[in-house]
């Protein structure tokens, strides 16, 4: 498995290699020019130069990508253009209220949905399950911000269960403010993630094996929790492991309608200044944890699977 | 089994194998949900809340080039000059300076005299601790930092070819042939206490500039101590502390223990007394310990959050107007909380822009004209702005010299027919043989409807459009590369002088500098030059207005509007008279924080 987890690795690089490639070319072909953005609204030519030779923006195109190398392999990406913060500590101070926010509620969801999943399938076609799954349908074609605006007007301004909005950096005190966008982040997953599951555990429960337990006497429940949850993990497990980058990189609807000061909105405030590190840094970033979480997922595989061999 | 039975066996099996995480994702549940209830009472203490609509990016005085980053910067920092807090128009006023500077005849030397005794904030940058005394030196240190390209700073236009060797310092500094410690003959300090200031030509916006953030005095051990993280501990001489900054969430600062540079103002305008805006007269100020500047991006949090009281003021947003604004006054349900509205006139100006070098546009007279009497500016106004806005007739703006109410541009009436009349004069009779023109316009939503809005009016004469979007970042870049044939854009006043947005017309100021539209006009530029040898004044004020009359009559831009801003406050906020100019304001805001508990607990 060692063997197969260094391969793996070593397979990263070029992907890597690629991606900082696109990334690059596709921010000088279509990207703003930074140096027009940071001379602002009075600039004059003289000016605009200056900053374009203190950018590194005037040298050849080959040497500003192989300085972009030398910070990936230093983890020193620089300061942002637009708000002139070290990037790692802006992405360092993010994570925490990003995680903060998307684990936990990523946690109950999962939870919440599977077990729900796990119900239908085993009272498949009853009214049970057609309410749940047209309710789901529904919830599933209402916009997200529905869902956020509804929530902060009815569950905190009307009802005062919540504050409106806010952030509090101590451990004991962020709990407050999180309590309505987890609420929310739940409600948002459920739809979904309960129509996959139950399909996933539908797929299972006409298996062979399956029906062979019930013959041999066993009851539905000990066969939905010892034969098929075990059966549809590989599915749950792609699926779970596959949205964990995006967890770390943050709900930008969210922590901007709740004030979490997460990294959430990074990427996308940073292509709306042409904040050209930070959109470097973000993208090598999430290629890395993207590709890690990858390899997870396959690793989880052979554990959960003894049919799944890593070679 | 039932279904009853089955799920109760299901979750007590499902808790015994998933039962670590089960347990620790319920708690926090209940955690979440009991901290909620039992939420802390902040409200006695003497805050003032106030909110950012947009983040702040820095408090670094030289990098503060929005609103928010300069309105927090202006509450640590200070500067020679302030406005007067009451007084309208706005009037300048001595700040750091003893009293405002000695001008020579020529108008080219400005002598200030600090006030002695002025202290910067402690910080762990001084020899123990102990902020030192403020000196003229500084301000040359400081208004280097401004000119060093090093330090990229957006603001360095204020200062541009205006202090004599200042720019050629700058050059030098690039070749890496000067230091700070090299002296420039147009910055002098001859002794603690007094700053010489030689200009290259007159510059009577000088004493303007000098109000702003950018120009704001910061100390050499402060700057040096904490170098490239110098923007995140702002240490000056100003009536606030900096506590700290989560950054996308609050700016907390403290009021400075130590500040006694002057008082409340004693008198205003003549309407100041009846609204109470004097009561305060003469008091010691900063009023309030502390100021929380929350950074609430999107609109409903932000009204929600005012309307709980958890914010002092705030601007209303465009999807709440109707429900808190109706004829000009506040709604009954606002009424009732006790919530005011103040209606300010913006000095700005939103306007369609020509390329004026474009071989069609940029050549006929009678089309642009034909195009600004196709738009619709009311229904603009009604539709965008949710009528909070007045129509621009040119480019000077009220508030600023040389406005004048009372002026008519004859091209900014809706007119179709007549619109139609300079169509035929153009040589396109009803559009044709006009080929389709390309609007550009950042990708925002409301800048797209504005866009299709245009292209809607314009449809109506015969001329076609095309919406172009891009990102504000792209869309500059083709502004000062020339190569946008038409675009809306607007211009916020840097301080109240027409020539700050008469500038946006100056030949040589063409891309990539202010003058976007590259206009030039010999008669325009000569009657730029001469209004700059001018002090403020009925004279000056006749230049502006000849400069207007050849606007009109040339037309490089369609004026778009005036905006007004429509301030939501409670009544326990005390002193709220608000000018977007003015950034040093907090400090007069006064909270009765007895009225705020007890209105907080109804709201």
């Amino acid at each position: 498995m060692f063997k197969y987890i260094f391969r793996r690795t070593i397979y990263m690089v070029p992907i890597l290699f690629g991606v900082t490639l696109l990334t690059f070319t596709l921010f000088h072909v279509v990207g703003g020019d930074p140096a027009v953005l940071a001379a602002g609204k009075h600039a004059t030519p003289e000016q605009i130069e200056l900053i374009r030779q203190s950018l590194g923006l005037n040298r050849p195109l080959y040497v500003q990508y192989f300085q972009f190398l030398h910070q990936i392999f230093t983890l020193d990406f620089g300061r942002s253009w637009s708000s002139r913060q070290n990037i790692w500590t802006m992405f360092t101070q993010g994570v925490g209220p990003s995680l903060s926010l998307t684990l936990p509620a990523f946690l109950i969801a999962e939870v919440l949905t599977i077990s729900l999943a796990l119900l239908l399938a085993r009272w498949r076609d009853s009214l049970f399950d057609r309410v749940t799954k047209i309710t789901c349908l529904a919830m599933l074609s209402l916009s997200s911000l529905v869902y956020i605006l509804w929530g902060q007007y009815v569950l905190a301004y009307k009802w005062d269960i919540f504050p409106i909005s806010g952030w509090d950096p101590s451990w004991a005190g962020r709990w407050e403010f999180l309590g309505l966008p987890i609420v929310i982040f739940v409600l948002l997953s459920l739809g979904s993630n309960i129509l996959f599951f139950r399909t996933v555990f539908l797929d299972e429960i006409y298996h062979d094996y399956v029906r062979t337990a019930r013959a041999k006497g066993l009851n539905e429940s000990g066969i939905l929790f010892k034969h098929v949850l075990r059966n549809a993990m590989i599915p749950i497990i792609t699926r779970v492991v596959q949205e964990m980058p995006f967890l770390i990189l943050g709900s930008l609807l969210l922590e901007s309608f709740f004030g979490i000061p997460g990294i959430g909105g990074l990427v996308v405030l940073a292509i709306q200044n042409a904040d050209f590190p930070v959109i470097k840094a973000m993208t090598f970033l999430s290629a890395v944890l993207y590709m890690i979480f990858q390899l997870i997922s396959d690793v989880l595989y052979a554990v959960v699977d003894p049919k799944i061999q890593l070679r | 089994m039932n279904f009853a039975t089955f799920s109760l066996k299901l979750s007590v099996q499902f808790f015994i194998r998933k039962g670590k995480a089960m347990l620790i994702t319920t708690l926090s549940l209940l955690l979440t949900l009991s901290m909620g209830c039992t939420r802390k009472n902040k409200d006695a203490e003497n805050t003032l809340n106030i909110v950012a609509t947009s983040n702040i990016k820095t408090l670094d005085p030289i990098e503060a080039s929005d609103v928010y980053s300069s309105g927090a910067v202006a509450q640590v920092y200070e500067g020679l000059l302030h406005y007067h807090f009451l007084k309208r128009p706005l009037q300048l006023e001595p700040l750091l300076a003893a009293q405002m500077p000695k001008v020579s005849k020529d108008g080219l030397t400005h002598t200030f005299t600090l006030r002695q005794g002025i202290k910067f904030q402690d910080d762990s940058a001084f020899p123990e601790g102990k902020g030192r005394e403020l000196t003229a030196s500084d301000f040359i240190y400081s208004w280097k930092r401004l000119a060093d390209p090093n330090n990229k700073s957006e603001g360095f236009w204020v200062f541009d070819n205006k202090i004599l060797g200042l720019n050629e310092w700058r050059e030098q500094v690039s070749k890496g042939k000067a230091t700070y410690e090299t002296p420039i003959e147009g910055l002098q300090a001859p002794d603690r206490y007094t700053l010489i200031i030689k200009l290259k030509k007159p510059f009577y916006q000088l004493h303007y500039v000098l109000t702003m953030s950018y120009t704001s005095v910061v100390a050499k051990e402060v700057v040096e101590r904490y170098g490239k993280e110098f923007l995140n501990h702002p240490v000056g001489t100003g009536p606030f502390k900096f506590e700290s900054w989560t950054r996308n969430n609050q700016l907390v600062l403290t009021r400075n223990k130590d500040w006694s540079l002057h008082t409340y103002p004693t008198e205003g305008e003549a309407s100041d007394k009846a609204q109470n805006y004097l009561e305060d007269a003469g008091k010691k100020i900063p009023f309030v310990d502390k100021v929380v500047i929350q950074e609430i991006i999107e609109d409903q949090p932000r009204w929600l959050n005012f309307m709980k009281g958890n914010l002092d003021y705030t601007s209303i947003p465009k999807d709440n107007f109707d429900s808190a604004v109706q004829n000009g006054k506040t709604t009954k349900e606002l009424n009732d909380k006790g919530i005011h509205l103040q209606i300010n006139r913006e000095p700005d100006v939103t306007y369609t822009a020509f390329n004026m070098n474009d071989p069609i546009l940029g050549k006929n007279e009678n089309l642009r004209k034909a195009m600004s009497l196709a738009y619709d500016t009311d229904t603009s106004i009604k539709k965008f702005y949710n009528g909070r806005a007045i129509t621009a007739q040119s480019p000077i703006p009220p508030e600023v010299d040389a406005y004048d109410p009372n002026y008519k541009n004859p091209y900014k009436e809706y007119n179709l027919s007549k619109a139609k009349e300079f169509m035929v004069k153009a040589g396109y009779p009803e559009g044709k043989g006009l080929a389709p023109i390309e609007f550009s316009s950042p990708n925002s939503t409301t800048n797209r409807q504005t866009a299709e809005f245009f292209k809607q009016n314009m449809e109506k004469i015969g001329v076609k459009i095309n919406i172009v979007t891009s990102s504000w970042p792209q869309f500059t870049t083709k502004i000062t590369e020339k190569k946008a044939q038409l675009w809306g854009i607007a211009w916020l006043a840097d301080y109240p002088d027409a020539e700050n947005f008469l500038q946006l017309l100056y030949g040589p100021n063409g891309s990539p500098g202010p003058n976007g539209a590259n206009y030039k006009n010999k008669e325009f530029d000569e009657l730029y030059e001469q209004a700059s040898h001018l002090l403020p004044g009925v004279e000056r004020d006749k230049i502006y207005q000849k400069m207007r009359d050849i606007f009109t009559k040339e037309l490089p831009w369609i004026p778009g509007v005036h905006r007004l801003s429509y301030s939501t406050y409670h009544n326990w906020l005390k002193n709220f008279k608000f000018h977007s100019v003015i950034n040093d304001n907090l400090k007069y805001f006064r909270i009765d924080t007895k009225e705020r508990g007890e209105m907080k607990a109804k709201l």
